[in-house]
């Protein structure tokens, strides 16, 4: 029996290994609202295909639907890693059209933003649980990490099984604590960098060929 | 008009077999009992007073025993022991526990029956009642007020019994305004909580768990979601 199950074991993982070589992994960009997701989504494409992957804002749930950017091989040491980059609206248990008052604009839009990155949250959650391979979690450094939705999102990431990369994002700016974030989720490595400034990111493609190759 | 289908809102005259085989304009197999004299007549009580008669147990077994004992199958009877079935139905059959407590009063009169069989002077003291009640049902219209009075022990009866949302809305009643339509989608679908325009709550494992996702919400609150795959829809 014993015999058996290792066989079958080694057979899963050679399959495992063919299908990986021959499929990108998709792997997803989570984090809170403003933590500069897009941004480093699309410093990821830019360096890797040229292209961007969205629009970057201030305002909050600028990215409202998950965004795809498809086959972007990063060569780390010789080695060729192909994957899917997913970037997903901020993860959040309440919005308000509120918060969006102040960024100019008027009640309509603001309420129709609200609606609009409610179903984002949605449909992000949906992606976590179906379609995403792996997960770069992306927090802003300069805020208490220390909140519901990082807590349980990481739990719902561990809970999966999914290969994760924690990224302390927004080194550039004064506040920035990364050791906080370090602190606080332990269990995974966390990476610094800015993606806006592009600092540190040879570190986090050394890591995504790693996690994800 | 003793029975109503409470999907189309048609009547019938007491002992119509008409809808013994569902509602024939609607095919609905939900009636309403409301008898004429409900506040007098010692008639099974119309929904709105369902646990009263609940309370009087005798009276309701007596009743089964002298439905189970003519076994003529007059129409007239036939509608009555409808009528229990419809009493449950509107006030939501969702409350099992009613449910279980009716069936039981009529698993025990039928227990009951062959008592009842040799009590002869008891059956046609139920039978006297029963046709003077069935014959005012007939002859008598049933007042506007009534009516009026009789729905809305309905709505009170189903809303404390902790009724399911899905069957709580009267289809034929006034549109529900927009925050009971909130409240209603809010209690069903607990992973999004619209708390007023533009404001939102999540429940993120709600929406982790579920298998389908919501892919749009309306401006009244409404939802469109996408089926999943499993389920044998194709949604490319």
């Amino acid at each position: 029996m014993g015999l058996l199950t290792n066989l079958k074991d080694s057979i899963s993982r050679v399959t495992d290994g063919l299908f990986a070589a021959d499929e990108p992994k998709r792997i997803g960009i989570y984090g809170p609202p403003n933590a500069g997701k897009t941004t480093l989504a699309n410093r990821i494409a830019r360096d890797w295909t040229g292209d961007a992957v969205g629009p970057e804002s201030h305002i909050p749930h600028e990215t409202r639907r998950a965004r795809r950017k498809e086959n972007v091989e990063i060569e780390r040491n010789g080695r060729k890693v192909t994957i899917d980059i997913v970037d997903t609206p901020g993860v959040t248990t309440k919005v308000d059209y509120k918060e969006f008052l102040d960024h100019d604009m008027d009640k309509d839009d603001a309420v129709r933003r609200s609606r609009e990155a409610t179903e984002g949250v949605a449909e992000a959650m949906h992606w976590l649980r179906e379609d995403v391979d792996g997960v770069i979690y992306v927090l802003d450094s300069t805020t208490d990490p220390f909140t519901q939705v990082n807590t349980m999102l990481i739990g719902i990431i561990e809970s999966q099984d999914l290969p994760a990369l924690i990224l302390a994002n927004k080194t550039d700016l004064p506040g920035s604590d990364v050791q906080q974030i370090a602190n606080a989720f332990p269990q995974h490595e966390t990476i610094p960098l800015s993606a806006l400034e592009g600092e540190n990111m040879d570190e986090v493609y050394t890591k995504i060929a790693e996690y994800f190759g | 008009m003793p029975h109503q289908c409470t999907t189309c809102g048609r009547t019938f005259p007491d002992g119509s077999k008409e809808m013994l085989s569902g509602c024939p304009d609607c095919g609905g197999n939900k009636f309403q009992f409301k008898p004429a004299g409900e506040t007098t007549d010692e008639q099974p009580s119309p929904a709105g007073e369902k646990p009263t008669a609940a309370d009087r147990k005798p009276t309701a077994s007596d009743e089964g025993a002298a439905f189970a004992t003519d076994n003529s199958a007059s129409s007239t009877q036939s509608t009555e022991t409808q009528s229990p079935d419809s009493s449950t139905v509107d006030s939501q059959a969702s409350d099992s526990e009613t449910a279980d407590t009716q069936q039981s009063d009529t698993q025990q009169s039928d227990t009951q029956q062959s008592d009842t069989q040799q009590s002869d002077s008891e059956h046609v003291r139920e039978r006297t009642e029963e046709d003077v009640a069935q014959a005012s049902a007939r002859s008598d219209v049933v007042s506007p007020d009534e009516l009026d009075r009789a729905s809305r022990d309905v709505e009170t009866d189903s809303s404390s019994s902790g009724s399911d949302p899905d069957t709580s809305p009267d289809p034929e009643g006034p549109r529900p305004d927009i925050d009971d339509l909130r409240d209603e989608l809010n209690e069903q679908f607990e992973s999004i909580r619209i708390v007023s325009p533009g404001k939102y709550e999540l429940n993120l494992m709600e929406l982790y768990d579920r298998q389908e996702y919501i892919i749009s919400l309306q401006e009244d609150g409404r939802y469109v979601i996408e089926m999943p795959d499993a389920w044998g829809i194709s949604d490319e």
